[in-house]
């Protein structure tokens, strides 16, 4: 391995000085994504990359990666770091690319109707982008506004718009990748619009930048609504409001989006805001179509809400939680930290997935809230997120969470997702034999395993020496369900927010 | 269906780089059409040779314990077969030679053309009778096998109260299967049938049950999304044998409107406006005058015949209607009664489907909605330069894009099929936007990354299929 003042020198020759940074404070914002770590991570990975690269052009992306078979650095892409899994953290240190120094409109088709954009650029400038253009994104992820392109699509994320705008995977029409060998590869073809002529496009969709380093993506859009309006209720109880979003699928109707979040979601708003709405369990549906189907929709929404004791919102509290819909954890601020969970559930078990949520923070002794929306006709993302503060050597427990709640997933006939460094134990779960299948896409795509390596498939340690390289994904699996375990022993419930219920009380 | 097989095949017989761009389109047609003038003779008999043997599936199984015969995990005396019987599988398969042999699926209906490169010595399995449909209580999701017909699908599902959301664009009886191991064009308005796929249940090519995706939920966020990377070529890494389907909630009404054109450019107009609305009909389906005489021939039709199908609440089917009305401006006339032919009995759809069968297939083209009217006319005119009458079965998407099916009346010979298809490429060149995408298209394309894109799925299939068991790539 060729020394890291000789690596620098090579970075810093190939993008310039202003875009390599190398001082500990810089590595440090890198060494972690939307999840916070405990210290103790820091034995097992050496989560602080050498060197944090900030390309600008495909190009240099190309020429990170072939500089890489010189100083035999591994490579880490990142977006916006919104992952809570590791997938954009270091764990063998090396170069850290990041990715949102690219984030230009390469091109933009009205009659093709697609926009081609560098990987770099965030969700919600692009929207604003196509909004101006008279034209919308079918599917827009729920971090819309720190979230890259890229980083989601390595994600396999959904998010709003995905009940009638379909899955991202089929709005992406072609990526361009930086493979490991530095060379170029669309994975579709650009004249093709439906995505035949070998598509390749799949397999890079939640590959968490193990296979390769997406620079640009081709996207398809769609023409502006005639019409859209946001409806919002609230609920009783949290399985009365997603026994409400199944009723939606069981009578087929398709809105743009319709998501839940608990009561104690917005007793966390409130502790921030104080103009948030008032605290309940409240779903926010959103419908589209031309002025009359609108009306019609609100009307049937009406009516699924009303059999669930859901009262309707005024305009205006509903038009501020349309605004704010793309902000889902500012509770971060009340505790320093935050664990999310992402999985899928059958919508036919919703009602049951919210409760066990809701049960398993509850047996950690966590504060956090719920939050869940509809995918598509069979699937219902569960989102639900405790707070943690990391900085107590009690915060890192609230990891079990991740780990109890992914299992209950998998028992609901669904699953969590994300694998990156931290979940890598799900993989087998996923899969079960189909594994090896999954495992041969990194074989043909990187054999040498330099790109993102050992994560998503297994788990390496920063050591390289045999026996210690890497850690059984089991491992992991046992660490976490020991954290559960201190967790529920821990004699307190925590507290983050009080004055919201004190104030009740008085 | 055999498409990187057949890929392999040419790549391997061009692979001497001064002659491949000499002799790569002429070697592709002599394959094609098995030319004795420029093929060896023990070439074309090679190519000309089907599976020996075929089994009937019954049970996944059946299929596993055959596959580890075919790997060399066991032996065949492990099949239970008779004297007899155990005597032919062993000569026909050539057991005990050299040569590899494998197992290749076929396909219900097919609605193109055949292979290049047939399976030489293996078995060909028909999944005819492997035909279950299970659907989820309370969710709408259906487990079918592969050899459960669509039409089968639909009519259970709809009895059941979910709604199928794709169709096929070509009303063929199709298996659901063929959309992995044959080319059953299904689709609706808002994607390709590969969106509906929630997993698929499979035999891995070492004889185990595997499952790609989730049955009940979509895959996203589990690593590299094999299933939708491989749906439509999934036959050539495992052998599907159950496929877990995406259904919806069946509307409280539907409706199929048919609105007639007398012009094609009209046509194309009304598709693009209707695209470019927020309206999300169940399905678009195109017909010009030849194809709606074949699918209804007692009914005297324009030259242009588009049905749209839409669902949802009674009240809310007027302001769609409307909608659907406004966007469609420019037809001659307007027939809510006309079925469609899809919601037939079955009896009926399978009469059709084999009137619709008789013609000459050469693969999908992708053209820009605005550009239909264009292309029809030009398939047309080509037609009657070929004394081939021709027609266009289409179905538009959300993308503004139709997936056009032409077809000739003709003879279903490999070199009227081969030069149809160079004659249709010609025309989609001619159109911005447009693409063939029949496999004979892959075969042709040359662009750099296609091929790279290519090679990479031999190589994963390689990686997969390490025993040489799943259609098999051979070389000349």
């Amino acid at each position: 391995m060729a020394s890291l003042d000789y690596a620098y020198r090579r970075l810093v020759n190939t993008l310039g000085p202003e875009r390599v940074a190398r001082s500990e404070f810089e590595r440090m914002v890198y060494s972690h994504d939307f999840a916070s770590l405990p210290k103790v991570a820091l034995l097992q990975w050496k989560l602080y990359p050498d060197f944090v690269a900030l390309p600008q052009t495909t190009e240099e992306v190309a020429a990170l990666v072939k500089l890489s078979d010189e100083s035999l650095l591994q490579l880490t892409p990142r977006g916006g770091g919104t992952g809570w899994y590791g997938g954009s953290v270091p764990n063998r240190g090396g170069v850290l690319v990041d990715m949102r120094k690219m984030n230009r409109v390469v091109a933009f088709d009205p009659d093709g109707r697609t926009v081609t954009v560098e990987a770099g650029m965030t969700w919600k400038d692009l929207e604003d982008f196509v909004d101006a253009k008279g034209f919308a994104l079918p599917i827009v992820p729920v971090n819309a506004i720190g979230s890259t392109v890229g980083g989601s699509i390595n994600s396999g994320s959904s998010g709003f718009g995905a009940p009638r705008g379909g899955s991202l995977r089929d709005a992406i029409a072609v990526l361009q990748v930086v493979l490991p060998d530095g060379t170029l590869l669309k994975t579709a073809s650009e004249a093709d619009a439906g995505g035949h002529l070998a598509n390749l496009t799949p397999l890079f969709f939640g590959a968490e930048g193990t296979l390769g380093i997406i620079t640009e993506a081709t996207l398809r859009i769609v023409p502006k609504p005639e019409t859209s309006k946001a409806i919002a209720y609230a609920f009783p109880s949290l399985a009365a409001g997603a026994r409400f979003l199944k009723e939606m699928v069981d009578v087929a109707l398709v809105p743009y989006h319709a998501t839940l979040a608990s009561r104690d979601h917005f007793i966390f708003e409130r502790a921030l805001h104080p103009d948030s709405p008032d605290p309940a369990d409240i779903a926010l549906v959103a419908v589209q179509g031309s002025k009359d189907e609108v009306a019609d929709q609100e009307r049937t929404v009406d009516g699924l809400a009303s059999k669930e004791a859901g009262a309707k919102l005024a305009p205006a509290v509903t038009d501020q939680l349309w605004r704010e819909r793309y902000n889902n954890y500012s509770a971060r601020r009340l505790s320093r930290g935050l664990v999310t969970s992402h999985n899928l559930v059958p919508v036919s078990r919703l009602p049951e997935a919210v409760e066990t949520a809701l049960e398993i923070r509850d047996k950690l002794k966590l504060n956090g809230a719920v939050q869940a929306f509809l995918v598509d006709s069979t699937t219902a993302a569960l989102v639900p997120y405790v707070l943690m503060d990391d900085t107590r050597p009690s915060g890192g427990t609230a990891l079990g969470f991740v780990k109890r709640m992914g299992d209950a997933a998998f028992k609901m006939d669904g699953h969590s997702m994300g694998l990156g460094l931290f979940l890598v134990f799900n993989l087998r779960k996923m899969h079960g034999r189909a594994t090896s299948f999954i495992s041969a896409v990194k074989v043909v795509f990187d054999p040498r395993k330099k790109i993102n390596g050992g994560k998503t498939l297994e788990v390496w340690t920063k050591y390289p020496w045999p026996g210690l390289r890497a850690i059984p994904p089991p491992g992991m699996a046992v660490g976490l369900e020991i954290a559960a375990v201190l967790r529920r022993a821990k004699p307190t419930r925590d507290r983050f927010v009080r004055a919201y219920e004190h104030g009740k009380e008085e | 269906m055999g498409l990187l097989r057949d890929w392999n095949y040419i790549e391997r017989a061009v692979q001497i780089p001064a002659l491949s761009e000499v002799i790569r389109e002429a070697l592709i047609r002599a394959l094609f059409v098995r030319d004795d003038r420029v093929l060896p003779k023990d070439l074309i008999a090679d190519l000309n040779r089907v599976p020996p043997v075929t089994v009937k599936v019954k049970d996944d199984g059946e299929v596993r314990k055959l596959v580890r015969v075919l790997n060399g995990e066991e032996s065949t005396l492990s099949l239970g077969l008779s004297a007899e019987d155990y005597h032919y599988f062993r000569t026909q398969l050539g057991v005990g030679r050299t040569r590899e042999f494998g197992a290749v699926v076929r396909p219900r209906t097919l609605l193109t053309y055949d292979w290049i490169v047939p399976e030489q010595r293996g078995v060909q399995l028909d999944f005819g009778g492997y035909a279950g449909i299970e659907f989820a209580d309370g969710a709408h999701r259906a487990i079918a096998q592969v050899g459960a017909t669509w039409k089968q699908l639909y009519d259970d599902g709809a009895a059941k109260g979910h709604a199928v959301p794709f169709v096929p664009t070509v009303p063929l009886d199709f298996a659901i299967g063929d959309a992995m191991c044959g080319d059953a064009p299904f689709a609706s308005y808002r994607g390709e049938f590969t969106s509906y796929v929630n997993a698929l249940r499979t035999i891995s090519p070492f004889g185990h049950r595997a499952r790609l995706g989730f049955e009940e939920v979509a895959n996203n966020g589990t690593a590299y999304d094999l299933l939708h990377a491989t749906v439509p070529l999934a036959a050539e890494f495992f052998i599907p044998v159950a496929v877990a389907l995406r259904l919806e909630a069946k509307p409280a009404a539907r409706k199929t409107l048919t609105y007639a054109f007398d012009d094609g450019a009209k046509l194309a107009a009304a598709l693009d406006k209707l695209s470019r609305t927020s309206q999300t009909p169940s399905w678009v389906h195109i017909t010009e005058a030849v194809a709606a005489k074949i699918l209804r021939p007692a009914v005297a039709s324009g030259a242009f015949t588009a049905q749209v199908t839409v669902g949802g609440s009674a009240s809310g089917l007027a302001a769609k209607e409307k909608a659907i009305d406004t966007a469609m401006a420019g037809f001659t006339s307007k027939n809510a009664e006309l079925p469609n032919p899809f919601d037939v009995p079955a009896d009926g759809y399978r009469k059709s489907a084999e009137a619709v069968a008789r013609s000459l297939f050469v693969g999908e083209v992708r053209v820009p909605a605005k550009s239909f009217g264009d292309f029809a006319g030009k398939v047309r005119t080509f037609g009657d330069q070929t004394a081939a009458k021709a027609g266009v079965y289409g179905s538009l998407r959300h993308t503004g894009i139709v997936s056009a099916f032409p077809f000739f009346s003709a003879p279903k010979d490999r070199s009227k099929v081969y030069d149809l298809s160079k004659g249709v490429r010609a025309i989609a060149s001619r159109i911005p936007g447009t693409t063939f995408t029949s496999r004979l298209a892959h075969l042709w394309e040359e662009e750099a990354h296609f091929m790279r894109r290519m090679a990479f799925l031999r190589s994963l299939k390689l990686t997969i299929d390490t025993a040489h068991v799943v259609q098999p790539l051979v070389s000349p």
